[in-house]
């Protein structure tokens, strides 16, 4: 009985994975066929279409996404670093509304945020903020209730034990932050600005809304070229985004050590 | 003599309308050993807070060396402190943790270096500097809490159930160090327990608090030999307690009469005026011709039955009726109480000084 449930398990797992990643598979190879149609055999591919990306036409867009996401995650990252700091670690007597109202904008389709903060900026006579900087803005506001929730998420975590033992070693308010709550929830902020990063340089709904005529990410670039043709140059850039964020993922990881609790972690 | 270490005067903390303590008084003199010993919700760790600085007292005045503390945050005290999950700093090393104080004073590379080296001897962790928390095990971890707090020589430490998270093996070596520890640094040490042998082995002095209050405070040895109250006399150690039916004169002296009719003569030093119970320490419990116990006239008789027996290895905690619905327990070696069993009848020898009457 437990040997077939095993046997279960590991086939339901299976086809889970293969579920997920076979599709990249598929564009992985479609990347690398020389027609649009889609070849199987390793004898036949070319990576000619990955040559094709290294063009004005899909680098603009990518530095465009790419200076955005960083930005964004920037921004992101300290907002929510703040709030997270009044509300985790402080815990202000507002701190339920002020956590609610953070993470209100999740509730908003991203269509009607981006119509509305199109006819804010319009109402409002600013116009001229359409464009990059219409994007950081709408792109903080997208992703400031997960950065906010991770960071608090491991604030929540931190013993506050440790607070107390560096006070009585001594330690003021910005030495202890700086010495022991920054250090313990660095893995934190660097989660919620991956995730940040990542849902930024691949969003679509609310950046159609905001870039200016001619200006283009680049998931925006993808979709409009789709409308003309659907040559493997499409399937390139995917994986060439796809390498791109697990890149970044690592980077990031290097940076704030996620998995730091290896040989950190309070418990 | 020098101002105290710590003072405490009516000191009363409310949390909301619960009284959590209940204007206390407690001195504790500089260099001294002292423990805070009460069961859970005595107000011991309230206590301890408020001397670090983490709780203000509702009402009262707290001194430390002298100077009032209203006001003063932890960081300005000068009060090294010691966890019951020792709260070291998971992304140090040991070295790390343990120089984390003298960074926050600014003190120089030299004597940072120095202090950290001096910590580790002191708590024999040598050769452990350049390990995480995580690497070390509970007892090497408590070793560094302690070498942490000390580092940065504080006048006073609090300890808050260091030893409770360790094995007993662990915690019997520990207590022993700790008090060697403290007698070499010369440091105040204010340890919370819950634990009456821990604070009956390290500490000049205890103060048992209970429900909020001080119900006694003194040396270990007058506290255990000279219990004001039943929750003293219960908690520090066994006792028989045994209410008092009335009080009678003998020849000798007083008497107490106790439910059953038993009768015991007392000394004449015991206060008797408003007693209401008596305590008698299972080892003063003898057993008539077994053990070499009081033979003489002086002590008190009583015969008994012996209702069970539990071998704790070298003793024998051994329960005897002696009258109706009183019961007494006596500790024996077991090589004395040889061949005893239960429902044997015997002969209970008790000395009159052995007796202590309490007001409640």
């Amino acid at each position: 009985m437990n040997r077939i449930l095993a046997a279960l398990y590991w086939i339901a797992m299976a086809l889970i994975m293969a579920f997920i990643t076979l599709p990249l598979l598929v564009v992985v190879a479609a990347s690398l066929s020389p027609s649009s149609e889609v070849v199987l055999n390793p004898a036949r591919w070319t990576f000619h279409w990955y040559g094709e990306l290294w063009t004005a036409k899909w680098l603009g867009p990518f530095w465009l996404s790419v200076q955005i996401a960083l930005t964004v995650s920037v921004i992101s990252g300290m907002l929510g670093l703040l709030a997270a700091y009044v509300v985790a670690y402080r815990r202000c007597p507002a701190a339920d509304v002020i956590m609610s109202f953070i993470l209100s904008p999740l509730a908003v389709p991203q269509i009607v945020k981006g119509v509305a903060i199109v006819l804010f900026l319009s109402s409002a006579g600013l116009f001229h903020l359409l464009g990059t900087p219409g994007l950081i803005m709408a792109h903080v506001i997208l992703t400031l209730p997960f950065a906010t929730r991770m960071i608090a998420t491991a604030v929540y975590n931190f013993d506050r034990n440790l607070d107390r033992a560096a006070q009585s070693l001594g330690a003021g308010r910005w030495q202890r932050i700086r010495f022991i709550l920054l250090p313990l929830i660095k893995p934190g902020i660097f989660s919620g600005m991956t995730f940040t990063f990542i849902l930024s340089f691949n969003n679509i709904p609310l950046s159609v809304f905001l870039v200016r005529p001619g200006q283009s990410t680049l998931p925006i670039t993808v979709i409009n070229y789709m409308e003309y043709s659907l040559t493997p140059v499409l399937a390139a850039v995917n994986v060439a985004s796809l390498l791109f964020i697990l890149t970044t993922i690592f980077v990031f990881e290097k940076l704030g050590g996620f998995s730091a609790q290896l040989h950190g972690g309070s418990k | 003599m020098s101002t105290p270490d710590i003072e405490l005067v009516s000191v009363t903390k409310l949390y909301g309308d619960t009284l959590v303590v209940d204007t206390i008084d407690i001195t504790i003199p500089r260099g001294e050993f002292v423990s805070i010993l009460g069961p859970s919700g005595c107000g011991k760790t309230t206590t301890l807070n408020m001397i670090a600085g983490f709780q203000e007292p509702t009402s009262g005045e707290l001194r430390i060396r002298g100077a009032d503390q209203q006001g003063v945050p932890p960081e300005k005290r000068n009060i090294g402190l010691v966890f019951q999950n020792y709260a070291l700093f998971p992304h140090m090393t040991v070295a790390q943790n343990i120089a984390f104080g003298l960074k926050m004073k600014k003190a120089g590379r030299a004597e940072t270096e120095a202090a950290v080296r001096s910590a580790l001897k002191s708590v024999h962790l040598d050769g452990l500097q350049d390990r995480y928390p995580k690497e070390l095990s509970g007892g090497q971890q408590q070793r560094t809490a302690l070498a942490r707090a000390i580092a940065p020589r504080p006048s006073v430490l609090l300890l808050d159930e260091p030893l409770s998270n360790l094995d007993l093996k662990l915690r019997e070596a520990m207590r022993v160090e700790l008090k060697e520890i403290q007698r070499e640094l010369e440091m105040t040490f204010v340890y919370v327990t819950h634990d009456q042998e821990e604070a009956m082995a390290m500490s000049d002095r205890i103060v048992v608090m209970s429900r909020g209050v001080v119900a006694q405070e003194g040396d270990p040895t007058s506290i255990y030999n000279r219990p004001r109250t039943s929750f003293v006399a219960d908690f520090i150690g066994k006792s028989n307690i045994l209410p008092i039916s009335a009080v009678t004169r003998g020849e000798a002296g007083p008497q107490l009469v106790l439910p059953g009719g038993v009768v015991l003569a007392i000394d004449t030093a015991e206060p008797v005026e408003g007693m209401r119970f008596c305590c008698i320490r299972p080892e003063d419990v003898r057993i008539r011709g077994l053990d070499g116990g009081p033979s003489g006239q002086a002590a008190n008789l009583v015969d008994g039955r012996v209702a069970k027996i539990v071998n704790l290895g070298a003793h024998l905690d051994v329960w005897v009726d002696v009258a109706e619905g009183v019961t007494l327990k006596a500790l024996l070696r077991t090589a004395d109480a040889a061949g005893m069993q239960p429902g044997a009848s015997i002969t209970l020898a008790i000395a009159p000084e052995a007796i202590r009457t309490l007001a409640e």
